[in-house]
């Protein structure tokens, strides 16, 4: 079964033979982007570029502006200044699951999508997930971390080059929550969109990404790579150095955990 | 750890905490959730359905032992028996089915004429910024005059035959059903559009998989109330100036002093009432079988 199978995290870069490496293609390409409500500037000139494979975790305090800067990326967001360029259907999966509730699982998975090939991949999907025997349930028939399970094979179904999550773990409990983390990490290796994950969990983008950006006060105040094995992060060493530099980044002292 | 023990190979499978030591398999011992029998269940509804039944089971033996007594005049009410006598007389004479059908053609034409055009309405105001302005104003302040003040307009620009007791139960059913329509469509939950938006569906789609469903319960609300306001509209419509239907029949009978007529009339509104209501909660329990609201069977 999927969940079980040790994740492996598509490097950013594609290494040729003679050991050099050639940067991937550019899927998210943003610059100088602002945003402000009412006067109240919330970005202060963004500039990001995200390639093929990546799997960037965003970082912020609550009211920094992530989902203001998602939501830009996501191209819901109109009303925004600068120049973004990304793929022409960004996956997107939000803190909820935001099935629809008057569609079975698995038209909701398909939604908007109309191709045989999809179809067959929303079934792949759902079995990757584990629901493979709930695609005719309703979703309120489906428990939270369920739900949240339909909405990630909803992401990947349409074969995302790109895709964007707000906090899609915040509402599940710490246990699930594990799970969601392997589950995603799986099948981010397996069809390999780039990512990025807005999330206000330090551990989480630690354990999840490889590469961390950090937002104060409308600008990116860090941007590096995590440079951590794939799997059994938790446990390296660089994990609780990386883990502290990222908290007092935030403003949170280590010890005030 | 222990093996667990082993149980026999065509029992359930138990876990090995639930095994007593013997390693022997207790079956049965597991009734710490006792549900009733559905057959109880059934019981139970149908002593409800008779707890519900006992108040007109009393009405009806207080009107009999009146009419037996002769407590009240029979022109004023006639005994049940004489009642039951009058429907006997109406349906076996085939007097009652050719005004219901009349009564019934009215009513579901009507009925069908101001669903159509109270949810196109709703659709036009909830889709389109021109409709709200245009119509939705409108709308809200016609809704607050009693329909059936309309009435002698209506006569004046339609007679007083067929086409106005159509409209009348047409402009009646209209207003429901398109003030909870377009209620509904209004509070379509906006994170959905939203969702339609990044999944790259265009406007026809997005109302075909969004709005439409969305809007539904609050479609089935509004035609729950259309079918109780076509009826009570029909009911005066018809005892002015018909020559056919229930109405007409109560008010010929009303003109001859037949008491017991009347409250078959009375009744067999009653009946069309009951029954138009029970098909629309039934449609709703179909249509809303997602919701948990309503659950489904
Ligand atoms: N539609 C809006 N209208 C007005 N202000 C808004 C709007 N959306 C966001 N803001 C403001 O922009 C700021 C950033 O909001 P945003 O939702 O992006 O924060 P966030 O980093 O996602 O926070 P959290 O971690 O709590 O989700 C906040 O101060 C918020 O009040
Ligand atoms: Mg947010």
């Amino acid at each position: 079964m999927v969940l079980d199978a040790p994740g492996t995290l598509t490097p950013a870069t594609t290494t040729d033979d003679a050991g050099a490496a050639a940067p991937a293609p550019v899927v998210v390409e943003a610059h100088d982007v602002r945003r402000a409500f009412d006067g109240r500037g919330v970005l202060h000139g963004i500039d990001l570029t995200v390639r093929r494979g990546e799997f960037v975790a965003l970082l912020g305090r609550s009211g920094s502006g992530k989902s203001t800067l998602l939501r830009i990326l996501a191209k819901l967001d109109t009303d925004a200044a600068g120049t973004v360029s990304v793929p022409a259907l960004p996956a997107v999966a939000f803190q909820d699951s935001r099935l629809l509730p008057w569609a079975r699982v698995l038209p909701n998975v398909l939604l908007g999508l109309r191709d045989a090939a999809a179809r067959e991949r929303a079934r792949t999907l759902l079995d990757d997930v584990g629901l493979g025997d709930r695609a005719r349930a309703w979703p309120r028939q489906l428990s939270g971390g369920e739900q949240q399970r339909v909405a990630l094979a909803r992401a990947l179904a349409g074969a995302p080059e790109l895709l964007l999550m707000d906090e899609p773990f915040g509402a599940l409990d710490a246990l699930t929550r594990i799970r969601m983390h392997r589950l995603l990490r799986d099948l981010v290796s397996r069809y390999s969109p780039a990512v990025v994950l807005v999330t206000h969990d330090v551990d989480e983008a630690v354990l999840l990404a490889d590469r961390v950006l950090v937002l104060t006060d409308g600008r990116l105040s860090l941007d590096e790579p995590i440079d951590l094995p794939a799997t059994g992060r938790r446990s390296h060493p660089g994990f609780t150095a990386l883990r502290s530099r990222l908290l007092t980044e935030l403003g949170v002292g280590d010890d005030d955990h | 750890m222990s093996a667990p023990p082993t149980a026999p190979s065509s029992a359930h499978p138990a876990h090995p905490d639930q095994l007593p030591a013997d390693g022997s398999v207790r079956v049965g011992i597991d009734d710490r959730f006792h549900r009733p029998a559905p057959r109880a269940a059934g019981v139970r509804r149908a002593a409800q359905i008779g707890s519900r039944a006992l108040g007109p089971l009393i009405v009806l033996a207080v009107w009999w032992l009146a009419a037996a007594q002769s407590w009240v005049s029979p022109i004023l009410l006639p005994a049940p028996g004489t009642v039951w006598d009058a429907a006997v007389d109406l349906v076996v004479s085939g007097k009652l089915q050719e005004n219901l059908a009349v009564s019934l053609v009215r009513a579901l034409t009507g009925l069908g004429i101001g669903i159509a055009v109270g949810a196109a309405l709703a659709l036009f105001t909830g889709l389109s910024k021109a409709g709200e302005v245009l119509i939705d104003s409108n709308v809200q302040m016609i809704r607050s005059m009693p329909i059936l003040a309309l009435q002698p307009l209506v006569i004046v620009w339609f007679g007083i035959g067929e086409p106005t007791k159509v409209l009348l139960v047409a402009l009646a059913v209209t207003f429901p059903v398109y003030i909870n329509t377009h209620a509904a469509i209004r509070a379509v939950d906006s994170r959905f559009v939203e969702l339609a938006t990044t999944r790259g569906l265009g406007r026809l789609a997005l109302i075909r998989r969004v709005v439409l469903p969305g809007a539904l319960p609050g479609f089935l609300t509004g035609l729950r109330f259309a079918t109780s306001i076509s009826w009570l509209v029909l009911v005066v419509a018809e005892q002015i100036n018909a020559t056919a239907g229930i109405g007409y029949l109560m008010t010929q009978a009303r003109t001859v002093a037949r008491t017991d007529v009347i409250l078959v009339g009375l009744a067999v509104y009653a009946l069309l009432g009951l029954v138009s209501d029970t098909l629309v909660r039934l449609i709703e329990r179909k249509a809303l079988s997602w919701s948990s609201t309503l659950q489904a069977r």
